[in-house]
C-alpha cells in the first residue's frame, strides 16, 4: 500500500475504494424500499453487485497500469 | 448405500493426503507454507474455501431466512476485505517472509517489533479464538449426518475428525491446498445444483416468480429491516464493517505466505471480486432469501432456520442427490477446518516451541511438534464445542471475529508504518483484547455496538499514540522490513 499511496494514480484508487465504500453505508437509508432490480434482485444484492463491479474495474485499471511492481 | 459414498468419499481425500505425503519434501518450509509454490489459480481455491466453512451452507442462509437480505452485507465486506489483503498488504508480507525466511505471520510481527512478548501474546491470543472455531465444523457434519442417515451426531463428527487429522498431519500446507480443489468444486457444484434443481421443480416462474411470490406474502424479505425488524441502517453498516476485518483472519493471512511470486497479488483479486463476490456466495444468498422462504415458508426458530437447505434437499430431492450434497458439506467442513488446524499448528510449532524453548530446533522436530498438536487442537476443539454447543453458533461473529480483529492494527502498522512501535502494538492489542473479553462478559460495555467496533477503535488510537510517543524503530529494523523490501519487490 506505500508503493499505492506514493503517486497519483494510487491516492486516486484509493479514493475510489473509499467513495464506494461511504455509498454502501449511505445507500442503506434506502433498503427499506421493495425494490427489484431485473424483476429478483432486491436492492442490497444489487447494491454489492455494483460495489464489486466498481472495484473490480478500479483494481483492474490500477494493478494493469500503473501499479509499480507489475 | 448411503454409508459406503461417503466411505468412499473419505477415503479419495486420504488417497490425496498420502500421496502428497510421499511427493513432499520433508522440511518445515514445505510442511508450513507449501514450500513458498502456490500458484495464482490453486490459491484461490485454497483461500475461497478455506473461508467458506459449513457456516455458508447453514448459518448464513438460516440468517437470511430469519432476517431478509440486508446480512449479504457481510459478505460485501468479506470481499472486500480478502481483496485488500492481498492488494495492500500481500505483497509486502509475502516479500518480507520470503526474504527473511520466516514461516509464521506471527513471527514476521515478533521481528519486525523485536517483541518475543508480543509473540506469545499474538500467538495465545489467535489460538483461544481460533480452536474453538475448529471444532464447529466436525459438529456441522455430525448435524447433516444424523438428516441423513440417522445416525448420532458424534459419528458424522468423528468422521470429519479422522479426515481432517490425517489429512493435516500427513500431508501439510501444499495438499491441503490441492485437496482444496477437489473439495471446493464437490461443494459448490452441490450449491448450485441444488439451487437449480429446486428452482426448476418448485417454482415455475424462476428467481422472478420467487420474488412475485414473497411480494405478495411475505413482502418483508425483500426488504430492511426484515421480517424481524433487525436490520436497521446502522446494524446494516456494521455487518459491512465486520465483513471488512476478514484480512485480519490468521488462516488467510498465512495463505499470501505460500505465494509463488508477486505476480499473484496482481492477478488474484480478479477471481476473489468474478468467482467468490459476483458468483459464488450469491448462490446461498439465493437459496436463504429467495429460494427457502418460497419453498419452505413460516419455519421459526434459530436452529431449523439454519437447517433449511438441508431440511428442503432431504425432503424433496433424490435421496442420492442428498448423499452429493453432504459430501459438499463436508468438504466445506474439512476444507476450512484444515487450514484452521494448519495454521494453529504452526503457530504451536514455531512461534511458541521453537520461539520460546529450542530455538536450535531442527526441521524435523518442528515438523513433529506441528503434526502433534494438532492432535492436541483437535481434541480441544471437540471438548469446548461439545460443551458449549448452543453458543457455537455464535462463537464465530461475536467473539472469532472480533478476537482476530485485534491483532489488525499491528498487523498493518507492522507492514505498512515505518513509525509503528513495539509498545504501541503491545499496549493497543492488550487493550483490544481485555476490551473485548470484558464487553462479552457485561455487554452494555459494547455501548449498543457490534464487539468489533469499539474494541478496535481502542485499540487502533491506542496503537497510534503510543507509537508517536515511543522512540521509533531502530535504523536496522526499517531497513529490513521495508527498505530491502520495496528494493525486491521493485526488482522484479
Amino acid at each position: 500500500m506505500r508503493e499505492i499511496l506514493k503517486h497519483t494514480p494510487g491516492k486516486i484508487f484509493i479514493g475510489v475504494l473509499f467513495v464506494s465504500l461511504a455509498g454502501m453505508l449511505f445507500i442503506t437509508r434506502y433498503f427499506t424500499s421493495k425494490i427489484l432490480v431485473f424483476g429478483w434482485m432486491t436492492l442490497p444484492l444489487f447494491a454489492g453487485f455494483v460495489f464489486v463491479a466498481v472495484w473490480l474495474i478500479a483494481y483492474l485499471i490500477y494493478f494493469f497500469k500503473f501499479w509499480p511492481y507489475k | 448405500m448411503t454409508i459406503i459414498l461417503l466411505i468412499v468419499f473419505g477415503l479419495a481425500i486420504l488417497a490425496m493426503a498420502a500421496y502428497g505425503y510421499k511427493i513432499s519434501a520433508k522440511t518445515a518450509e514445505d510442511y508450513m507454507l507449501a514450500g513458498r509454490t502456490i500458484g495464482v489459480v490453486v490459491m484461490f481455491f485454497f483461500v475461497l474455501f478455506a473461508v467458506s466453512s459449513s457456516w455458508t451452507f447453514y448459518g448464513y442462509p438460516g440468517f437470511l431466512y430469519m432476517h431478509g437480505p440486508s446480512y449479504i452485507y457481510f459478505i460485501w465486506g468479506s470481499v472486500a476485505g480478502f481483496a485488500a489483503l492481498y492488494m495492500f498488504l500481500g505483497p509486502r508480507l509475502w516479500a518480507i517472509a520470503r526474504l527473511n525466511r520466516f514461516l509464521s505471520p506471527v513471527e514476521v510481527l515478533a521481528e519486525r517489533y523485536e517483541s518475543p512478548f508480543l509473540r506469545v501474546v499474538l500467538s495465545l491470543m489467535l489460538l483461544v479464538f481460533i480452536v474453538p472455531y475448529v471444532g464447529i465444523q466436525p459438529l456441522g457434519v455430525g448435524l447433516g449426518f444424523k438428516a441423513l442417515t440417522g445416525l448420532p451426531i458424534l459419528v458424522g463428527a468423528a468422521y470429519t475428525v479422522a479426515i481432517l487429522v490425517i489429512l493435516v498431519i500427513l500431508g501439510g500446507m501444499r495438499i491441503v491446498a490441492w485437496v482444496n480443489i477437489f473439495l471446493g468444486a464437490v461443494y459448490a457444484s452441490a450449491l448450485l445444483g441444488s439451487l437449480i434443481w429446486a428452482v426448476n421443480r418448485f417454482i415455475p416462474g424462476g428467481l422472478t416468480g420467487a420474488a412475485e411470490f414473497l411480494m405478495a406474502n411475505n413482502p418483508e424479505m425483500l426488504s430492511a429491516p426484515g421480517p424481524q425488524g433487525y436490520f436497521t441502517p446502522v446494524i446494516i453498516g456494521g455487518t459491512l464493517v465486520v465483513g471488512l476485518m476478514a484480512f485480519s483472519w490468521p488462516h488467510i493471512v498465512i495463505g499470501v505466505m505460500t505465494a509463488r511470486d508477486k505476480l499473484l497479488f496482481k492477478w488474484f483479486p480478479i477471481l476473489i471480486f468474478i468467482f467468490g463476490g459476483l458468483f459464488f456466495y450469491t448462490l446461498p444468498f439465493i437459496w436463504g432469501s429467495l429460494v427457502a422462504p418460497v419453498i419452505m415458508p413460516g419455519v421459526t426458530g434459530k436452529e431449523a432456520a439454519d437447517s433449511i437447505i438441508q431440511t428442503i434437499i432431504t425432503k424433496q430431492l433424490p435421496n442420492w442427490f442428498s448423499v452429493y450434497v453432504l459430501m459438499g458439506v463436508i468438504a466445506a467442513a474439512v476444507s476450512t477446518a484444515a487450514v484452521q488446524l494448519l495454521t494453529s499448528s504452526v503457530i504451536i510449532a514455531r512461534d511458541l516451541i521453537q520461539g520460546l524453548i529450542k530455538p536450535d530446533a531442527e526441521d524435523s522436530q518442528i515438523i513433529k511438534w506441528a503434526r502433534w498438536s494438532v492432535v492436541g487442537i483437535v481434541i480441544i476443539s471437540l471438548v469446548v464445542s461439545l460443551r458449549y454447543t448452543q453458543a457455537m453458533a455464535l462463537y464465530l461473529t461475536e467473539v472469532t471475529i472480533p478476537g482476530f480483529a485485534q491483532w489488525g492494527p499491528a498487523l498493518v502498522g507492522g507492514i505498512l508504518w515505518k513509525r509503528a512501535t513495539k509498545q504501541g502494538a503491545i499496549v493497543g492489542t492488550l487493550a483490544g483484547l481485555v476490551y473485548l473479553v470484558a464487553g462479552l462478559f457485561y455487554r452494555p460495555l459494547f455501548v449498543g455496538m457490534h464487539p468489533v467496533m469499539p474494541t478496535i477503535i481502542i485499540n487502533m488510537i491506542l496503537f497510534i499514540v503510543v507509537s508517536f510517543l515511543t522512540q521509533r524503530p531502530s535504523e536496522e529494523v526499517q531497513s529490513k522490513f521495508f527498505d530491502e523490501v520495496e528494493e525486491f519487490l521493485e526488482a522484479g
